[in-house]
Parts: C-alpha cells; sequence; structure tokens
C-alpha cells in the first residue's frame, strides 16, 4: 500500500469548489473546523486560473487578469468537469478564455507557456492544476503535506462528473475522501457546533452562487439528513445582481460624459465595471452605501459615483423577489408547507446581502429561522458552510480505510424506509374520552429508529388508556372575517383548502389522527404523572414500544409486527 | 384518555394494526450519526446492543 492510501499517512482537508470561487479547511485538534487563508490572504478563492509570459497566477491574482489578459484567464470552469462539449452553457466564460471542443471534452486555448503559442489545456488539466494550488496553499499553512480531502459537489452532479473530478484530484496529489453534497455539507456545519442540539426538523439551504442558484429541502431526524427536493437555476443568480450595477453605472456613466460611448460595449470596459460592481454589491452587504470608482473606465475617462442600499435594492428587487420564489418553489416540490419549514440555511456568497434574507423571511412565517448574518448574529459565513462542512466529514472518516468508506456509503446503507406518517400518542385533552396527536417520530423519518417522549396524563390519575397511532399533518385555514375564530376542537380539522380570501387567512398546523396502531392500558397512574414512551421502529415496520409511568415501576410492554404483503425495499 | 370500562389486552396491550407502508429515500452518507447508523446496520446491530459497546 502507497503512503498516500495509508489512513495513518492521511492529512486530510475539506475543499469546496466552486463555479466562482473555492475554499479550504482543516478542522483543528479540538474538532473546530476552521477555513484556511491563501498566500494573498483570501479565503474565498476565485477559482480562476490566468498565464502572463508562462507564469500561472492564481485566485484573486488570476482575476484581475480579467481586464488585461482575458484570453489566457480560465474561469467558471467547475461544471464543465465531465460533460459533453453540447451539453455546456459557455455563457460566464464570455468574458475570459472560451471553452473549446477537444475530442469528447471540454478545452481551453490559452497560451499557458512562455512561448508564443497556444496549448489546448482539457478542462480536467485545468483543475487538476487549480486544485494543486488549493493543496499547496492548505500545505503551506498546515506545515504538513495535505493528501486527502472531502469535497463538496451540488446534488445534480452527475456520477461521470465526479469520476471526472476524482481523476483531476489525483493527479493533483489528492485522494478524494468523499464527495459530499453542497447543502448537507452546510447542514453539517451548524449541527457540528457545539452549542447545537440536533433535533428533527426540516431545514431548506438556499446557495445563492455567482452563476447558479441550488435550493434543497433537507429533513433531518436525529443528526440523519434525507434531501426531500432539490431546485437548480441558472438565471437566478448572484450574476444577475452585479447587471443591475453594471446598467446602473454604464448609465450614469453615459449621463455624465457624453462623448465616453457604453462601457459596456467594450470588452476591456465591461471587465473593469464587472470588477468593480462585485466590489460595490459586497460593500453594500456591510454598510448602507459604497463608492464604485474605475480608473479609465471608458476611452481614458475615469469615473467616480456612489450608490446607498435603498437604491440598491430598488433597482434589484425583482431578483430578490425570484430568490424568494426559488426557495419557495424548492418547498412545495418537496410537497410541503412553509409551515413545515423550521430553518433556512442562506449560504454562498449572496446571501450576505440583507435584502435577500429578508425577501425570502417574508415569504415564509415567524416561525421559520433564516440563518444568514443581517438576521441571525450566531450564522456562520454563507461563504464558509460547505467548506466547514467537508472539513468536518473529512476529520471524522480520514481515519478509515477507503473500502470502508466505500461500502459505508453504498446505496445498500444509504437507501433506508423512511416512515410515511408520523406515529406518536393520543394525549390528554380538555375532553377525556378523546385526545390529541402527539407526535413522537415524525415523517420522513429514517428507519430503524428509536425515540422517548414524555407525556402527562389525565390529571386525577388512575387507569389511563395510551393509543398509539398515525398522525398526518395538515394546514388548518381559519378565516378570521365571517365567524370568530372557532374553538380549537381538539382533532377535528376543518380543511378550509378552497378558501379564497388569501390575506387575511390564519394559518396553522394541526395533525389528523390515521390509523391506531395499538393500545395500552397503564392501571393506578398516580395523580398528575407523566408517563414515558419509547417508541422502537425497526427498518421491517416492527414496532416495539414501552410505556412506562415516570419514576414507577414495570410499565407495558408491546410488540407490532410489520404488514404482511410488502415490498419493502432493501430491508 | 382514561381507561375504559371493560377493556382488556394481553398483558395490558393490544395490537391493531401495522404501520403504513414506508417509502425508500436514500439518507446523505455525511455526519456523525450517519457513521454510527451505517456502523449499526453493516454489523447488523441494534440501537441497544450498539449503545453497549
Amino acid at each position: 500500500m502507497s503512503g498516500e492510501n495509508d489512513p495513518a499517512q492521511r492529512v486530510a482537508i475539506g475543499i469546496s469548489f466552486g463555479n466562482s470561487y473555492s475554499s479550504i479547511a482543516f478542522t483543528t485538534g479540538e474538532g473546530k473546523a476552521e477555513v484556511i487563508a491563501n498566500e494573498d490572504g483570501d479565503r474565498q478563492i476565485p477559482s480562476i486560473l490566468s498565464y502572463v509570459e508562462g507564469e500561472e497566477l492564481h485566485g484573486g491574482q488570476a482575476k484581475s487578469q480579467l481586464v488585461r489578459n482575458a484570453k489566457n484567464t480560465v474561469a467558471y470552469f467547475r461544471d464543465f468537469l465531465g460533460q459533453a462539449f453540447k451539453s455546456i452553457d459557455p455563457t460566464p466564460c464570455h468574458q475570459s478564455a472560451h471553452p473549446v471542443q477537444a475530442a469528447s471534452n471540454v478545452a481551453f486555448k490559452i497560451r499557458d507557456t512562455a512561448e508564443e503559442a497556444e496549448n489546448t489545456v482539457t478542462v480536467s488539466e485545468i483543475t487538476t492544476r487549480h486544485l494543486k494550488r488549493l493543496r499547496n496553499s492548505a500545505s503551506d499553512y498546515l506545515g504538513k503535506d495535505v493528501n486527502a480531502a472531502v469535497i463538496t459537489v451540488p446534488t445534480n452532479f452527475s456520477d461521470a462528473q465526479k469520476s471526472a473530478l476524482n481523476k483531476a484530484a489525483k493527479e493533483a496529489g489528492i485522494e478524494v475522501l468523499q464527495f459530499i453534497s453542497e447543502p448537507v455539507a452546510a447542514v453539517l456545519a451548524y449541527d457540528a457546533r457545539p452549542e447545537a442540539k440536533v433535533a428533527d426538523k426540516i431545514i431548506v439551504v438556499a446557495d445563492l452562487g455567482g452563476t447558479r442558484s441550488d435550493v434543497a429541502v433537507i429533513a433531518s431526524r436525529g443528526g440523519i439528513y434525507t434531501v426531500l427536493s432539490t431546485v437548480h437555476d441558472y438565471e437566478v443568480s448572484g450574476f444577475k445582481l452585479d447587471q443591475v450595477l453594471m446598467d446602473h453605472f454604464a448609465k450614469e456613466f453615459i449621463k455624465k460624459h457624453k462623448a465616453g460611448g457604453d462601457p459596456r460595449e467594450n470588452d476591456r470596459s465591461l471587465a473593469k465595471l464587472k470588477l468593480e460592481c462585485e466590489a460595490v454589491k459586497k460593500a453594500l452587504s456591510i454598510g448602507t452605501s459604497a463608492n464604485f470608482s474605475v480608473e479609465s473606465l471608458a476611452n481614458g475617462l475615469d469615473f467616480t459615483a456612489t450608490i446607498n442600499r435603498s437604491r440598491y435594492e430598488l433597482l434589484a428587487s425583482k431578483h430578490f423577489a425570484a430568490f424568494a420564489r426559488l426557495v419557495t418553489h424548492a418547498v412545495e416540490k418537496a410537497q410541503l408547507d412553509p409551515l413545515d419549514i423550521s430553518e433556512i440555511i442562506l449560504a454562498g456568497g449572496n446571501s450576505h446581502t440583507p435584502k435577500t434574507a429578508s425577501a425570502i423571511q417574508n415569504a415564509f412565517p415567524e416561525t421559520t429561522t433564516i440563518l444568514a448574518p443581517s438576521t441571525s448574529p450566531t450564522a456562520i459565513n454563507p461563504n464558509e458552510l460547505s467548506v466547514r462542512g467537508a472539513a468536518i466529514q473529512a476529520s471524522l472518516i480520514q481515519e478509515f480505510e477507503l473500502e470502508d468508506i466505500d461500502q459505508s456509503t453504498h446505496p445498500m446503507v444509504t437507501v433506508t424506509p423512511h416512515l410515511s406518517h408520523a406515529v406518536g400518542v393520543l394525549c390528554i385533552s380538555g375532553d377525556e374520552s378523546s385526545g390529541i396527536f402527539h407526535a413522537i417520530v415524525d415523517a420522513e423519518t429514517s428507519l430503524p429508529v428509536r425515540r422517548t417522549a414524555i407525556i402527562a396524563t389525565p390529571r386525577e390519575g388512575g387507569n389511563v388508556l395510551i393509543k398509539l397511532c398515525e398522525g398526518s399533518r395538515h394546514i388548518k385555514v381559519t378565516k378570521p372575517e365571517p365567524k370568530p375564530k372557532q374553538e380549537r376542537d381538539s382533532d377535528d380539522d376543518d380543511d378550509d383548502y378552497d378558501s379564497e380570501d388569501e390575506e387575511e387567512e390564519l394559518r396553522e398546523k394541526t395533525w389528523k389522527v390515521g390509523k391506531v396502531l395499538s393500545e395500552a392500558a397503564l392501571r393506578g397512574v398516580k395523580k398528575g404523572a407523566k408517563i414515558e414512551v419509547q417508541i422502537n421502529i425497526a427498518a421491517d415496520l416492527k414496532v416495539n414500544c414501552i410505556f412506562r409511568e415516570v419514576g414507577g415501576k414495570g410499565g407495558v410492554r408491546g410488540l407490532l409486527s410489520g404488514p404482511k404483503v410488502q415490498q419493502n425495499g432493501s430491508a | 384518555p382514561v381507561l375504559p370500562e371493560g377493556w382488556s389486552g394481553e398483558r395490558d396491550f393490544k395490537a391493531i394494526g401495522p404501520l403504513s407502508h414506508a417509502t425508500d429515500r436514500n439518507i446523505e452518507p455525511v455526519g456523525p450519526h450517519f457513521l454510527a447508523h451505517a456502523r449499526r446496520k453493516r454489523h447488523k446491530r441494534t440501537f441497544s446492543e450498539d449503545d453497549r459497546i
């Protein structure tokens, strides 16, 4: 076995590799993820390579070459990896080296040596060079040779793209321990914080990047994550926000300098405009006004101007609304209601924009927490979420043999049955004969599962009947106008789905009791006692439950067999 | 709810019906809780067996 594949010799980091930016992170001895800055001091390293007289520039230095040396600068290449030439969208590369076809691969024609000749460099080779630079930065920082990594990829990255990335990483001297998806890495970054409590909740991760936006709805059940739906959009993106500013300042420039011409019509002017507008956008996320200033923007004319945040928000309002629509669309796609969403994690650079967060907040009820810098003081930097998740995952698995990791991530392990309905007990309500549903295990929980809950008993104690049932969530819509709010009557909910007046209605989550699974009797319960309910559901849907008075002895145990005729997948 | 008069069950427990069918979904192979799940699955252990180790 070569030293590189030997887990004992491994130095593993997390890499987030994006179209616009990449970052690298490692996990400290105390288990805290830390993002590494490269030699330029950047934690968000532009995924750009540029060649000047044979010298390779990377990251921020390469990005500034987009103005003077666009032809030999390669940018926005991540999504081209492992793709056929005809299936790629080269739009983001209009202002840098254009992708060309080379056999079945995508390549770039660039002058990457000191000689006066253009070479055809495949996108995998470009990726390898980019990853090498990232690896070197991490190695320099850690003082150890980094040779392994967990890399984040979008949820719609195909196997062909993953294997191409794996190959490019190997060429760069990086053993890929695992590819994990970007939204799940973001959730892990939050859940791995020491103050975080693992709970059952539905989380939406909205990754608002430069060239694309990806939204994923994830069920988090006891720290196990299941992706319920994903939405990808290449139109609703940060570039659209840049474009708003570019158009604004271009018009201002034309107004001021009649002879200057439109800076958008000259490649170099456009490149300058674009770079400065991205900087202005970032400044507007922090301050309430920002300066735009470019030397010799067009026809040798300098241009300076200022813009305040509210002006920018007005200009870009339709793009913020588009972000919010994208998020609600993903929730609909998962067949859920905004009320089902406990948390929305905003990731990606454009989540810094306060208006993005508030537009999304407005589309969701108050019960939904938005985790973004402008809405939550404890939010993690949205740029760093996926790389932190990757670093944590890397530290968890770096001791494992690659074979073990492959076996553990095999569908035999990852495909598991998930509950179609919530399971819970009927708890006391005002009426003694009926009960209200109290969910103990939520729907979409992966099996096997074990959950314990404490429930209250009737005030006067005595003999108690515990009913275990299935429940399904309903959205109860109440119209406050014609009749005052109806008294909420235990398990009867009227579904006014077809109500017309959208603004005035009051929506709330209620439970509808479904199939009764079992009944159990606890006799002689003390006054005001609480009952502990433990439910074990096996992968074959066998249910094992224990009901016990808190502090009491014995209790009732019961076993329920699974459904008889079934096709239960791999269980 | 209060136990109705004359209710009886074997050892005070009465099974009524099985759970509805489950849906198969892919869980994400990420995080410490997944690794614990994978360990249990590969060694065919239950929760309580896993707790004891």
